[in-house]
């Protein structure tokens, strides 16, 4: 695993680099790489063993410069077609989780051509009369002084899972760790705050537009963005497959990386 | 040279809550479920509060204080500016704060411009123009995202005092309110504008913009333990970087009390309303219990490095204001001066002494505390606690601010301000 930081338009991306072959574009979410860990998880490692994985952390987090002109989610796509650019990647596999999969389906439905397979993982994006995606700030709030079991809960399939509680402890967590989360947070109000929250009005009349095929994979009990949400995104990408991962909820890629990884990896080699 | 400005702060609790609220409710802001609402115990409750605020005009206060918050139980005043309106129609005298307008929740900080010239207007020039960003709770209210929050501010803030001082029409092209024709009617009174205060909690980037601008700090903070005389000092440093002086009146502070005849009645009297307050109204803002709103990573307005270095001083679960739980924690708090006039004017005078603060905002009505116990408290305190604290620090900002001038405390009719 390497760690670079690389220059896009006079500002600093933080980006984390591994594997060989065919390029593999990751946009990271909120329990990830980036928001709370420095390095990889074994999700992350698995898809680097086949593949030449590059995350970078988003605009603001981690060691990523932090862009006060982003207002909405267009300004994080564009900053996105800027990496491209400078990390000189033409055609790649993309796959998003979260809020980074809703900067992924954004930049799909701009540059179809860029994009040979995509995957969302419980992206965030779309607006669906009647499912909200959850608040995520106010669960971020303590309870009780330091609790954020709440938060664990939402992310999570359950307040007690063991990532979940390394991740996102109550009290004190690891220093570094909770600025990490701080910066995803800040950096998700910009643009997921207003309207509420994380979805872009226009987006689902245009995801016809996405040319790839498309997996999305969705944990069973995702308490954060409903699974309406990813019957959505199936039913109006034109080639989509969606793939419930039983047992667990929105962080998928934590809970059972294993399976994740193998759906990912038997669709890119398909 | 004055005396301390003594303000009374009405913060209009909603005071009809069940005794089970605190064990039911995880918080009385945002997500207060608002069938709590009891149309029937609540008529004439605004009338009561307004009423108060006007008694203590008639009691000689110096002036009468609001301010805004949303959806909660803390505070009823969505829209301030209303009450203030009530205000320049049953009183004369004193000055009327509110402190302040949320600035980021408008849609257009015009509107601000437009009605704090009006009740400038309407008050024959007692309006002191607060501007507030507002708080966690109030980002959940109005979906305001926090990240750049403090600019959208002070480009308002900017964008006001300029439409009350600029001829126009002229065009504002601003980042966040571009607006092509600015053109207030009618102007404010006051010239060359209204005195304008905006609360800190000590970060030195507030108290910078509020020295560059000649504007008042108001200290938001509700406890005075060493902070206050702290920021103070914060204060006059950052005053002085500017090429200007602290005087007195530049600062103001937030602060309780409950005054009776003797010690032990004022604890008996108060300690229901004051219960309330701290348990039920704070709940949700300065309390650990149910879900903290006011400052957490959820409302993420300070740049990471400083997000970082308030996690390494910071201990989880450490008590705050509304978290103690009985008399002598409350008072080491330093924030509800509850006693004697003889014990609350000798606190205060401590207080003033160290902290320097000419513009003394007291909170008297606390949560449930009937109307008849609120107006003795502050007939007790005009009559016996106030012209102490008058002549001494008069005294005391004569001596240490000899060369300031300071207009004494104005007569009826137009009132000249500096912005301060």
């Amino acid at each position: 695993m390497s760690r670079a930081v690389i220059d896009v338009c006079g500002r600093q991306v933080d980006l984390l680099e591994s594997g060989e072959g065919a390029p593999l574009l990751y946009l990271h979410g909120f329990a990830d790489v980036h928001s709370v860990k420095e390095i990889w998880l074994p999700f992350h490692e698995k898809l680097a063993q086949r593949a030449r994985f590059i995350a970078p952390a988003h605009p603001g987090c981690a060691r990523s410069d932090e862009n006060k002109d982003i207002d909405t989610i267009e300004d994080v796509v564009f900053h996105y077609l800027e990496v491209l650019d400078a990390l000189k990647l033409t055609t790649f596999d993309l796959i998003g989780t979260c809020v980074g999969g809703w900067i992924a389906a954004e930049l799909a439905v701009r540059h179809p051509e860029k994009i040979r397979k995509l995957v969302l993982i419980g992206a965030a994006g779309l607006f669906v009369p009647g499912a909200l995606i959850g608040d995520v700030f106010m669960m971020a709030q303590p309870e009780f002084g330091s609790s954020y079991a709440s938060l664990r809960e939402m992310l999570f399939s359950r307040a007690d899972d063991a990532n979940a509680l390394e991740m996102f402890p109550d009290g004190k967590g690891e220093l570094e760790d909770e600025v990490r989360r701080y910066q995803m947070l800040r950096l998700s109000s910009r643009i997921g705050f207003k309207p509420p929250y994380f979805y872009n009005y226009a987006l689902r009349n245009r995801l016809h537009r996405i040319a790839s095929p498309t997996q999305i994979i969705w944990g069973e009990n995702d308490k954060f963005v409903p699974r309406s949400h990813a019957e959505t995104y199936a039913a109006l990408i034109p080639n989509a497959q969606m793939k419930i991962v039983p047992g667990a909820g929105h962080s998928v890629h934590v809970e059972k990386p294993a399976e994740t990884t193998k759906l990912i990896l038997e669709f890119l080699n398909d | 040279m004055k005396p301390v400005q003594l303000f009374c702060w009405h913060f209009m609790a909603y005071p009809y809550l069940a005794k089970d609220f605190d064990e039911k409710e995880s918080s009385g802001w945002v997500t207060v479920p608002n069938r709590l609402w009891d149309d029937n115990k609540s008529r004439g409750l605004y009338q009561e509060y307004t009423d108060q605020l006007v008694y203590a005009d008639q009691l000689g206060f110096d002036g009468m204080v609001l301010n805004e918050h949303h959806q909660n139980i803390y505070g009823l005043m969505p829209s301030p500016n209303l009450i203030a309106a009530a205000l320049t129609q049953k009183t004369s005298h004193g000055k009327i704060v509110i402190l302040g307008n949320l600035l980021p929740l408008h849609l257009n900080p015009m509107r601000v411009a437009e009605e704090y010239a009006m009740l400038d207007q309407m008050s024959n020039g007692r309006l002191i123009a607060g501007f507030a960003p507002g708080g966690g709770p109030e980002t959940f209210n109005y979906d305001v995202p926090s990240a750049n929050t403090r600019e959208k501010f002070w480009e308002a803030a900017d964008l006001i005092v300029r439409s009350w001082t600029e001829d126009g029409p002229f065009a504002h092209e601003g980042r966040y309110f571009p607006l092509r024709y600015v053109n207030l009617w009618p102007k404010p009174l006051q010239k060359p504008f209204p005195p304008v205060w905006i609360p800190g909690s000590r970060s030195p980037s507030t108290m910078t913009e509020v020295a560059k601008r000649g504007y008042c700090y108001f200290l938001s903070s509700r406890s005075h333990g060493g902070e206050t005389h702290r920021a103070q000092q914060e204060f006059a440093a950052v005053l002085e970087k500017h090429g200007d002086k602290y005087q007195p009146f530049r600062f103001g502070i937030l602060m309780s009390t409950y005054v009776a005849e003797t010690d032990r009645q004022a604890r008996e009297e108060c300690e229901e309303g004051v219960w309330y307050f701290l348990k039920n109204c704070l709940k949700g803002h300065l309390r650990r219990e149910g879900r903290q709103l006011t400052y957490g990573p959820g409302v993420p307005y300070i740049p990471a490095a400083a997000w970082r270095e308030y996690l390494k001083g910071y201990t989880p679960g450490r008590k705050l204001l509304g978290d103690v739980e009985n008399w002598d924690e409350l008072e080491a708090s330093q924030s509800i001066i509850v006693g004697s006039p003889e014990t609350v004017a000798r606190r205060i005078q401590n207080l003033i002494e160290k902290a320097k603060v000419g513009n003394l905002l007291i909170q008297f009505q606390l949560g449930n505390m009937p109307d008849h116990l609120a107006r003795k408290s502050m007939k007790l305190f005009s009559e016996q606690v106030a012209p102490a604290l008058r002549h001494a620090s008069l005294k005391q900002f004569s001596e240490e601010y000899a060369d300031l001038k300071v207009e004494p405390v104005a007569a009826e009719g137009v009132h000249e301000s500096r912005g301060h």
